[in-house]
């Protein structure tokens, strides 16, 4: 049997993702090439586009009704899909823009009448698609991305973390955000990214989004006793990562 | 000319897209290149509060979330009066030059190198990072991902995170650094110096030591004479973080140089009926259309501009690189497109030394990292020298500091009328009335594209060297298709 087929699609997004992956340095980057064929970065869909994938990779948010048709695609080509980024997994940051309707003329001002300045809301590809794992981050955490593909290498189950970003600053030791006077989201927010921010001395903004099941009212009452927001602050300050998962709560 | 009606909406992707249109004849009437995506940034920012628009903003852009980042820190700055430490401002220096470096690498060596060292004309399957690495040789990619890694790591060290950094706080940073990454920080800059001179070693091998590709690179195909825009500091030196904007007109001859608070009085944003990205021009001088010339008030940023814009480089070896840059092409200021490339590397050694430079200055572990907010002024402007261009962040904030009005400048966006010029010129010179329109041939008139190091929405970045572009030949009055090149891996 030849390497498992990878292939990498992106659609509304930064790429910060795909520049993540280029951070791994040599030793991993080229033994990971040793295990699977990477056959397509995006735009395969121009040219042959009926060669079946194993483990297709989509990165950004589905936020334009035409791009259905193109995830539909991959979806009958790949073995496996992986939504990998916040984009993919749940709308991301994209999807600040999904509670607002003016930002078109926001933008372009008086000349947002013309026709091509168009957008829609903006979604995980879930929206479109079944998603079979989900890397979650802003961007990915490129270890995690790479132990999804050892696990599934060996025929295993990734484990994908559903406890939240607290329990990773108990693990290193960070002093809590809320001891320094400050606020955070980690009590809410999935884990897996090792927690770098609270250890910089930065709140957690929940770019892996909330763990499943949430208690979104106890995440707003405490930001609003223990740091001092409005209630209006404290319900908004979840939506940087996670304005679908929030919408779908309230 | 038969009007061109655009819907991007129904386009495959969201990402660059060229269209060359020519008449009866078969000669180039007009190129259009177009950004067919919006995600709406400045608008969804409205709303937050100020101090997390350091964290939202980078995700415009995976390639420069940096430049992001920094700009917003500043901007922010200024909407809570923070002025920020000496070692605040230092560690963010680092970080942001680590990262020019790191960026002007993946550019160089990724993106444009293949056109040169592989060639033009190339088979495209071989034009790209790994047939460039089966030309210089193994140990050669080896120093670029170890540039990369490194640098990240650097990143990573001062910014929290590699790709979003996070570490940014009004008036500094939220962390110091520790003995320990000092010294591990002095080592990945004296690192970035060396990989710095071997890339200038390479290009002077492959490029300058071929006549074929200087003929190239300085022919008239590739040149446009415009205004120039850049970052400088006190000694009118190039400075990525922090400095005035000057502008240089196109006999390189000081236009305007304005405190970055000023930029609505200089520059203009117009909007094309089949693009996104608005066009910005000088006000001083007026949108014209897309000419070049003294007349137009179509400027350019971005590596070519920053040399031709600042009077040196503030570090000995970069400057000395700077005076050899000028001499092999005819003097001050440079209009061939293409000589961006080795204003790249010029830049690319000026930010290695800058790291080293400041990662030896004894106060980097200080823990002096930032200074107290003074109150809500309402507003903040905060400029830096993205790698692609001069880098514009301004926010107005109510009087709790939650933003009531956002405006971005991107460094590409500057660039665009340009890119749009300089795009038509190399298809009005390289496709010939009755000729065959290869692969080979609109890579060249790509070339014209790539010396920009766009980044539309950070669109046009990709793994291996290919950017995912379209290039349409259309038959000016019926708009058929005559010949469609995609790129992609």
């Amino acid at each position: 049997m030849g390497k498992p087929k990878v292939a990498f699609f992106d659609f509304a997004c930064c790429e910060g993702c795909q520049i993540e992956m280029t951070n791994y340095g040599a030793e991993p980057f080229l033994e990971l090439l040793n295990h699977v064929e990477i056959v397509e970065f995006r735009e395969a869909m121009t040219e042959k586009t009926t060669e079946p994938i194993d483990i297709a990779f989509i990165e950004g948010s589905f936020t334009r009704e035409c791009d259905r048709a193109r995830l539909e695609e991959i979806r009958e080509r790949a073995a496996i899909v992986i939504a990998y980024g916040q984009c993919a997994t749940t709308g991301g940051i994209n999807a600040l823009k999904n509670h607002q309707d003016d930002y078109k003329e926001y933008v372009y001002g008086t000349d947002s009448d013309m026709p091509h300045l168009d957008s829609q809301k903006a979604y995980g590809v879930d929206a479109a698609i079944k998603v079979d794992y989900y890397a979650y981050g802003c961007p990915v955490n490129k270890y995690e991305v790479l132990q999804i593909v050892l696990h599934l290498l060996h025929g295993k189950e990734p484990v994908i973390p559903n406890y939240p970003v607290c329990v990773e600053c108990k693990r290193r030791e960070t002093v809590c955000r809320f001891l320094e006077g400050d606020h955070c989201m980690g009590m809410v927010a999935r884990a897996g990214c090792t927690a770098p921010c609270p250890a910089a001395g930065i709140p957690c903004e929940a770019c892996r989004g909330f763990v499943d099941d949430p208690n979104i009212p106890a995440l707003e009452k405490v930001l609003v006793e223990q740091a001092g927001f409005t209630p209006q602050r404290a319900h908004e300050k979840g939506r940087m990562f996670t304005a679908n998962a929030l919408e779908a709560t309230s | 000319m038969k009007k061109v009606s655009i819907d991007p909406i129904t386009r495959l992707e969201g990402h660059g897209k060229i269209e060359i249109f020519v008449d009866d004849n078969g000669e180039v009437a007009n190129v259009y290149f177009q950004i067919p995506e919006l995600r709406g940034f400045e608008r969804f920012c409205v709303g937050r509060p100020v101090e997390e628009l350091a964290r939202i903003t980078p995700r415009i852009c995976g390639v420069c979330p940096e430049a992001h980042h920094m700009a917003a820190a500043k901007a922010i700055d200024a909407c809570y009066g923070a002025e920020p430490t000496r070692t605040g401002k230092m560690l963010r220096e680092i970080l942001y030059n680590a990262f020019s470096a790191a960026d002007h690498t993946t550019h160089f060596f990724v993106l444009a190198a293949p056109d040169f060292v592989v060639g033009p004309m190339a088979d495209p399957a071989e034009r790209n990072i790994l047939g460039l690495i089966a030309k210089v040789g193994p140990e050669a990619g080896g120093k670029v991902i170890q540039m990369r890694a490194w640098s990240h790591e650097l990143i990573e060290i001062i910014g929290g995170r590699s790709v979003h950094p996070v570490s940014t706080v009004p008036g500094g940073v939220s962390k110091p650094l520790s003995k320990e990454e000092a010294a591990r920080v002095k080592e990945i800059a004296d690192y970035q110096v060396e990989f710095a001179q071997f890339a200038i070693e390479i290009f002077n091998q492959v490029v300058l030591g071929n006549s074929e590709y200087v003929d190239l690179i300085m022919s008239d195909m590739y040149a446009h004479k415009t205004y120039y825009m850049g970052v400088v500091d006190e000694n009118n030196k190039v400075n990525f973080y922090d400095g005035d904007i000057r502008v240089v007109d196109p006999d390189g001859k000081e236009f305007v140089k304005f405190a970055p608070d000023d930029y609505l009085q200089h520059i203009t944003e117009r909007v094309e009926p089949y693009s996104y990205l608005v066009y910005p021009y000088l006000t001083g001088v007026g949108w014209k259309g897309f000419v070049d010339g003294k007349d137009s008030g179509v400027y350019r940023a971005a590596p070519l501009a920053r040399l031709n814009a600042a009077d040196g480089m503030s570090t000995p070896l970069a400057q000395a690189e700077y005076e050899r840059y000028f001499e092999t092409l005819g003097g001050k200021p440079v209009h061939a497109t293409l000589a961006t490339h080795w204003a790249r590397l010029v830049e690319l050694l000026y930010a290695a030394e800058r790291t080293q430079d400041l990662a030896n200055d004894p106060d980097v572990t200080s823990t002096d990292i930032h200074s107290m907010p003074t109150g809500i002024t309402g507003e903040g402007i905060g400029v830096v020298e993205a790698p692609r261009g001069t880098l514009y962040h301004h926010y107005k904030t109510d009087e709790n500091g939650f933003v009531t009005a956002c405006n971005l400048i991107v460094g590409t966006t500057n660039n665009n009328a340009a890119i749009s010029m300089s795009l038509k010129k190399a298809a009005q010179g390289l496709i010939q009335p009755g000729g065959e329109i290869s692969e080979g041939l609109l890579n060249e008139v790509e070339m014209a594209f790539r010396a920009y190091d766009p980044c539309f929405g950070c669109a046009t970045h990709t793994l291996f060297g290919e950017m995912p572009l379209e290039v349409a030949v259309r038959e000016q009055s019926t708009g058929e298709v005559l010949n469609t090149v995609r790129r992609f891996v």
